[in-house]
């Protein structure tokens, strides 16, 4: 039995079937079939759907970690931003999935910067004297004081931070 | 049989809307053929190959507004090879040429190309309304053609189409002279957008009902056309997102709480969840909701919003939304008649999904529901039979498990009884779409009680041929049915060939119908066009007839196989 078409063979590998009598037998499952991920044809949705979905899988995901206490499956396993430190040319990168709140990201990085960091919400009297800040490129393209905006509101429009000397702000 | 003069019958056929309608009455008679063509002023026609452009013209020299499909409905799913046909052009330069006084279009999924557009809006002139759905083929030069030229525009509607953004000025190319709009809806589009030109084109109209924004439309400029706009009907909100501790945002509620006449929300294509609480003054208003392309909210914040919307008669909503909260809209939602959940995670196997239980609490809360699509994650035989009971008066009834063949979850038996107890119980079932495990036995249920059904959507099921018997034995009103990966064969496709002219289109893809069985059919029925689709990097030098066909489409034509076919669609 012949069978032409991508499309269809992509199905039939993605249900590793061996052969077409068995097809309600082997449905093994997503979980194992990685060819599921490259469907277009299935679930039957359209593909403007399927595209804000997928964009917006790799994007928003914190929003949802943090108001579905109940969901610890994550559906995107990272969020990695770039970091620079004024006068490093090098910078790292920081999955921000791994945090949870402005005071994560504050001794996250001062412990990969070795150096104390400002952060204008709440009081820092001790901090008073850091010196750097923190900023941010947002979708608009503008850089920003880390820590105005509510932490999930951060998340979704974060592109990248830079920690800048304190006397520049 | 005329007791009347010719003027009297053409206007008590005036009061005659329905296009079935118009239909029976042009078959009573020459003279009630002949008065009715030419009073006929909206044209129907579901499929564009099956008429010419020319003999359209012909009979309805009237027609002001023309509806057109063209594409099959699979197309949406990506599988029809997209050069595959329902060019518009030709109809625009047929209709343009005959000089018909065209006002009204309205294309689902066609080619549209922008000389096409731009041949609408030279050749018209009292040209008011473009309705695009599921489109591709265009930029937004063809858009810019539209409003620059097109003076008497009523309204633009672009609903979900590939349209390709040239960075022009499309909004700009409003002339100020266009105070006319009523409806706008550009919330495809995916390039940057003029907002101060779009400012301007809101302020100057006042008869202005519905507007949909893309996601390049920022939360402050939404509070400055609020402001000038405070009598929409149907607003579709591009980006909300902003600080909900700013001016803007405070500016932003004030708005808000002015539009009362607000009856129907979408979009949200990017949002804050911050931000949706200025939203809520009007909810109470709302009877329609589409957050389906709004995957930013959460299931938490869904539930919340839709606590407020207790007029609420159409829903179309993400699955994050959960069995829970599918709860509240039970609760909360007693208008609704129509429910879309899609899945938020289509390839994943997340918590986000929903299940039987959502869905038998919907059919508990809401004893009007008539129309449903819903992505879920399992179902059950017992789930379905207490929906079908609890709500007999689904037209459109779409159920989609998300892992195709997958059983009742809690007996792991076929869902036959499940869908044959909704088939015997909502009498009027116009539409259905079936999934998950199922033998022949869902298609006799079908076949016996399904007797208004008009369109089956089928997708691995059934056993053998028998199952696509019962269909089309049983169900004397089917128009469309679409096939895949089920194992029905020539048999099925051959026992009653004259059942196709009574329906429009039947699609069947990688089924078990061979390239002979095909062609057999084709000699039988020289009025429907009988084609094999394949992907154009499939061209074979041996066509052996007993190959299994990947793609086969038939339609009932008047005019014969189409010229436009590229090369790998064979018209048999």
């Amino acid at each position: 039995r012949t069978r032409r078409g991508d499309l269809n063979t992509d199905l039939r590998l993605g249900l590793s079937i061996v052969s077409p009598d068995a097809q309600k037998d082997n449905w093994i499952g997503p979980s194992v079939s990685k060819q599921r991920e490259q469907r277009q044809d299935w679930p039957p949705i359209k593909s403007l759907l399927r595209t804000t979905l997928a964009v917006a899988g790799k994007a928003d995901t914190n929003v949802h970690n943090v108001h579905n206490n109940d969901n610890s499956d994550r559906r995107r396993t990272s969020l990695f931003v770039k970091v620079y430190m004024e006068g490093v040319p090098i910078g790292r990168k920081l999955d921000l999935l791994t945090l949870h709140n402005y005071d994560d990201l504050i001794s996250t990085l001062a412990h990969m910067f070795t150096t104390s960091i400002t952060c204008p919400n709440g009081d820092r009297a001790d901090h008073a004297k850091s010196l750097h800040v923190l900023t941010y490129e947002d979708r608009e393209g503008d850089w920003m004081m880390v820590g105005d905006v509510p932490w999930e509101m951060f998340m979704t429009t974060v592109k990248r931070l830079k920690i800048t000397r304190a006397d520049r702000c | 049989m005329n007791y009347f003069p010719d003027e009297v019958i053409d206007h008590v056929f005036d009061f005659v809307t329905s296009n079935r309608d118009r239909n029976v009455i042009s078959l009573v008679c020459k003279s009630w053929y002949r008065i009715e063509r030419l009073s006929r002023q909206r044209v129907f026609i579901g499929n564009c190959y099956a008429i010419s452009p020319e003999r359209l013209i012909a009979r309805f020299p009237g027609v002001r507004s023309l509806t057109l499909k063209g594409k099959p409905h699979f197309a949406d799913f990506n599988l029809v090879p997209p050069d595959w046909g329902g060019f518009v052009y030709p109809w625009i330069d047929a209709l343009a040429r005959s000089k018909v006084n065209l006002e009204e279009l309205r294309l689902k999924r066609m080619v549209v190309t922008d000389d096409g557009l731009e041949l609408i809006s030279r050749s018209f002139v009292n040209f008011k309304s473009l309705v695009l759905v599921s489109c591709e083929g265009f930029t937004t030069d063809g858009l810019a053609a539209i409003a620059a030229n097109c003076r008497f525009l009523r309204e633009l509607d672009l609903q979900e189409n590939e349209v390709e953004d040239h960075r022009g000025q499309w909004l700009n190319c409003f002339p100020d002279s266009c105070t006319s709009l009523v409806s706008l809806n550009f919330a495809c589009l995916k390039g940057d957008i003029n907002l101060a030109a779009l400012e301007r084109l809101v302020a100057r109209s006042p008869y202005l009902k519905s507007l949909r924004l893309s996601r390049a439309v920022p939360l402050d400029t939404l509070q400055k056309i609020l402001v000038r706009a405070p009598q929409l009907v149907d607003l579709g909100v591009g980006s909300f997102v902003h600080d909900p501790d700013s001016e803007t945002y405070n500016k932003l509620v004030t708005a808000i709480e002015k539009c009362k006449s607000m009856r129907s929300l979408s979009g949200f294509l990017e949002v804050s969840a911050y931000c949706l609480p200025a939203i809520y003054p009007i909810c109470s208003g709302l009877t329609s909701l589409n957050l389906s392309y709004a995957p930013g909210i959460p299931g938490s914040e869904l539930t919340k919003l839709i606590r407020h919307c207790r007029k609420l008669q159409r829903l179309w909503i993400l699955d994050c939304i959960g069995d829970k909260g599918l709860g509240v809209v039970a609760s909360s939602c007693k208008e609704l008649q129509e429910l879309r959940v899609f899945p938020s995670d289509p390839y994943g196997v997340g918590n986000a999904a929903v299940t039987e239980e959502g869905l038998v609490a919907i059919s508990r809360g809401c004893p009007k529901l008539n129309s449903l699509l819903y992505f879920c994650q399992q179902m059950t035989n017992a789930a379905l039979k207490i929906v079908a009971q609890n709500c007999p008066n689904f037209i459109r009834f779409r159920l989609c498990i998300l892992e195709p063949t997958k059983p009742d979850s809690s007996t792991n038996q076929p869902l036959d009884e499940g869908f044959g107890a909704i088939v015997q119980s909502c009498k009027g079932v116009r539409r259905l779409s079936l999934s998950g495990l199922l033998t022949d036995q869902v298609f006799n249920y079908i076949g016996t009680f399904a007797e208004q059904l008009e369109m089956l959507s089928i997708a691995f099921a059934g056993d053998n041929d028998k199952g696509m018997l019962y269909v089309l034995n049983g169900c004397k009103k089917i128009r469309k049915l679409e096939i895949r990966d089920c194992p029905f064969g020539n048999i099925a496709l051959l026992t009653d060939v004259g059942k196709y002219e009574t329906m429009r289109s039947l699609w069947m893809s990688s089924c078990d119908i061979t390239l002979g069985g095909c062609k057999t059919l084709a000699k039988k029925m020289p009025r429907l066009n009988v084609e094999i689709i394949n992907e154009n990097n499939e061209m074979e030098d041996c066509i052996d007839d007993e190959q299994k066909v990947e793609r086969m489409y038939l339609y009932r034509t008047l005019v014969g196989p189409r010229k436009d076919a590229p090369e790998h669609v064979w018209t048999l």
